[in-house]
């Protein structure tokens, strides 16, 4: 498993202002394939990507990447190994004060000494795989929520990196964008061979085209395997996710005291 | 904006900043660029030097010729040392000229004022004022003429 | 009493730990060498943003202000009889005191607070992190021009507010007033003193410059990431920059002017 995963956790503990978020999880994400990561709101989904790129430390575990284990880089060491990620958030993270040919040009601006005639080919061949050729002279602000996300795409692909992390690609998008996005992430890992881990919790688009699934509840992984492995899963808090049941093992109630207490009326009202 | 006009518009901004300390230099303190000129030190001793200070005025016949360069006490005579710089064209001080210290004004700064003697020889570099006025105390002046003296 | 005691503690370990990490912050800002092929760029862009864009409001402010010394000092020296002296009291007045201090108010009211919202809003809308994602550190990248701009573009404004307000000064005094040109300049030249009252103050202005945008700039680094944190980081930014201008300025009088 090893050689072929490219990112593997192991029982990662990491806790932020003294929630515990993640109590041990243990994943492998495999090479050129896309992985998706699906869960609940609030389950940690993007922190996982961070603890991979770096942002943020466990408290204890390990994480590596192709092989080097990210909490011990030092900040040289990181920097260079993030070259070789890229990442869509969920805003989409343009810079708003450049164009979207200088965001697309931006990474290539900043790690390479190309010179400006290739970079200018790039940015093109890039921004005409998310078919946004003719949007380069835009500003971010005159974008839709849908164009901003593949101009984000394109730039986190300009340097031909390995892994690429997809932070709720599909949240609040129209259907004909999703499709978009869905075909865009699926035919860039075929092309390009990327490794693309996909944190979501659209289940349907995410199953569709994922080569293998995580689920993540209460910090720890609640089930894992192929799509079709996943179907058939025997625990019922991971039927109740891919079914989208209201009640069940998660329950519908946040943690709360008894309601009639609440309410006042708590045994003898006087 | 591309970013030339930007370069452009903040290297004006620079420059006015430039300018405007030229301004401060040259109009408001009145620095001259010349300060390099040469000068020559000459020593007078006071009883009483009031309220001149260092860097204070030194003038004949109402013209600025040089500065003050430091006051110290000499703890032998109990009086006040002060050394001058004077400017080097102004070289021909008859040497039995007194050095006064005057106030501009009822209220204003006090500064040193060369009344010139008559004698042919001229104050060299490291001579001492061979005669010099101190400063008038107004509060002595008063007690003076109150007890009738 | 204990609660009392106890809350009272932990505020003040509160500001020890942001003292502590805006020092941190600092330290990363300055730690790294500045490149100066991709650094020069983007330091005239936010010296544009920082100081040009400032220029208007401060030679207005001190237009009025020299103006207003002129009038004032006119009303109080000619009870003595000694209205000549307006030049120098305006030129002392504007390039110890009021250059400098006023200069930064106005700086971290139009130039901070807009640092803060700027970068503040660059972490709500994940741009610094996006950065780091890159392989970019965006201490250096966002936050060290802004810095560096903040520190330069103070002390020159702070020159053309002084500038500014002498030349205003001059028009109410001289042009208005009837005081001799010639006096005007006149005592100011005798009374100023280049290195112990103009760069005096040019160092004021360029303390004061690095600690305004070092507030501005750590205070939209360190905001929560919502609109309600980015408006109280911004306001945070001017209350802290004003006080510590002002408090500064008497620290640093006593140390320049106070050795009587």
């Amino acid at each position: 498993m090893s050689l072929r995963s490219y990112i593997s956790l192991k029982d990662v503990v990491f806790s932020r202002t003294g929630r515990r978020i993640f109590d041990g999880v243990t994943m492998d994400i495999p090479r050129g394939k896309i992985t998706a990561i699906m869960g609940p709101s609030g389950t940690g989904k993007t922190t996982l990507l961070r603890l991979i790129g770096g942002q943020l430390q466990p408290d204890s575990g390990d994480i590596t990447v192709n092989g080097q284990s990210v909490p011990k880089l030092r900040r040289k060491e990181l920097y260079a190994l993030r070259e070789k990620m890229g990442m869509l958030f969920q805003s989409g993270a343009l810079f708003t004060d450049l164009s979207v040919f200088e965001n697309v040009a931006f990474p290539m601006r900043v790690h390479t000494k190309l010179p400006e005639d290739m970079i200018h080919d790039i940015v093109l061949m890039k921004l005409e795989a998310v078919g946004l050729r003719g949007a380069r002279q835009l500003m971010p602000s005159e974008l839709s929520g849908g164009m901003t996300r593949r101009v984000a795409l394109a730039r986190s692909i300009a340097l031909d990196p390995e892994l690429i992390m997809y932070d709720e690609p599909f949240t609040g998008q129209d259907p004909i964008a999703m499709g978009v996005l869905v075909k865009l992430i699926s035919d860039l890992n075929s092309s390009m061979g990327l490794t693309s881990v996909l944190v979501s919790h659209d289940v349907q688009e995410s199953l569709s085209i994922c080569h293998y699934a995580c689920i993540i509840a209460d910090g720890k992984v609640i089930g894992a395997g192929t799509p079709a492995e996943l179907q058939v899963h025997p625990s019922e808090q991971v039927q109740q996710f891919l079914q989208g049941h209201p009640d069940g093992p998660v329950p519908f109630h946040y943690p709360s005291s008894v309601a009639t207490e609440d309410f006042g009326l708590a045994g003898g009202v006087s | 904006m591309t970013q030339r006009t930007s370069e452009i518009t903040v290297g004006l901004f620079m420059l006015a900043g430039l300018a405007a300390l030229l301004f401060l230099a040259l109009q408001v303190s009145g620095l001259t660029p010349k300060s390099a000129e040469s000068t020559y030190t000459v020593y007078a001793d006071f009883n009483d030097t009031g309220g001149i200070t260092p860097r204070g005025r030194v003038s004949m016949a109402g013209v600025t010729i040089g500065s003050i360069e430091s006051i110290n006490l000499n703890t032998e005579t109990f009086q006040a040392r002060v050394a001058m710089s004077i400017h080097g064209d102004v070289d021909n001080i008859p040497a039995d000229s007194a050095a006064v210290i005057r106030t501009s004004g009822l209220l204003g700064e006090q500064y040193i004022d060369i009344s010139i003697g008559g004698e042919m020889d001229s104050l060299e570099a490291g001579d001492t004022f061979y005669s010099t006025q101190s400063a008038m105390n107004i509060e002595r002046l008063i007690s003076n003429f109150a007890s009738g003296k | 009493m204990i609660d009392r005691i106890a809350s009272f503690g932990r505020s003040g370990l509160e500001l020890v730990v942001s003292i502590g990490r805006a020092g941190r912050f600092l330290a990363g800002v300055l730690s790294g060498v500045p490149r100066p092929a991709t650094g020069f760029p983007l330091l005239v862009k936010q010296l544009y943003s920082v100081g040009v864009l400032s220029l208007a409001i401060v030679v207005v402010s001190g237009l009025f202000i020299g103006m207003v010394l002129g009038l004032q000092g006119y009303t109080i020296l000619s009870d003595f009889g000694s209205e000549a002296a307006i030049g120098q009291m305006i030129a002392l007045t504007l390039v110890r005191e009021l250059g400098p201090v006023v200069t930064a108010l106005l700086f971290a009211g139009r130039a901070g607070s807009a640092l803060t919202a700027e970068i503040g809003l660059m972490k709500a809308t994940e741009q610094l992190s996006s950065l780091e994602m890159m392989g970019v550190d965006p201490l250096r990248r966002v936050i060290a021009p802004r810095l560096w701009a903040g520190f330069i573009a103070m002390p020159v404004l702070a020159i053309i507010f002084s500038m500014v307000g002498i030349w205003g000064g001059m028009l109410v005094g001289v042009d208005w007033l009837g005081v001799f040109e010639g006096s005007y300049w006149g005592n100011m030249q005798a009374s100023v003193d280049f290195f112990d009252d103009v760069v005096n103050g040019v160092i004021k202005s360029i303390v004061f410059g690095f600690v305004c945008a070092w507030i501005a700039v750590y205070q939209g680094y360190d905001c929560v990431p919502t609109s309600a944190g980015i408006s109280s980081a911004t306001t945070k930014t001017v209350v802290y920059s004003s006080l510590a201008v002002l408090g500064l300025d008497f620290v640093l009088t006593a140390v320049m002017f106070g050795n009587f």
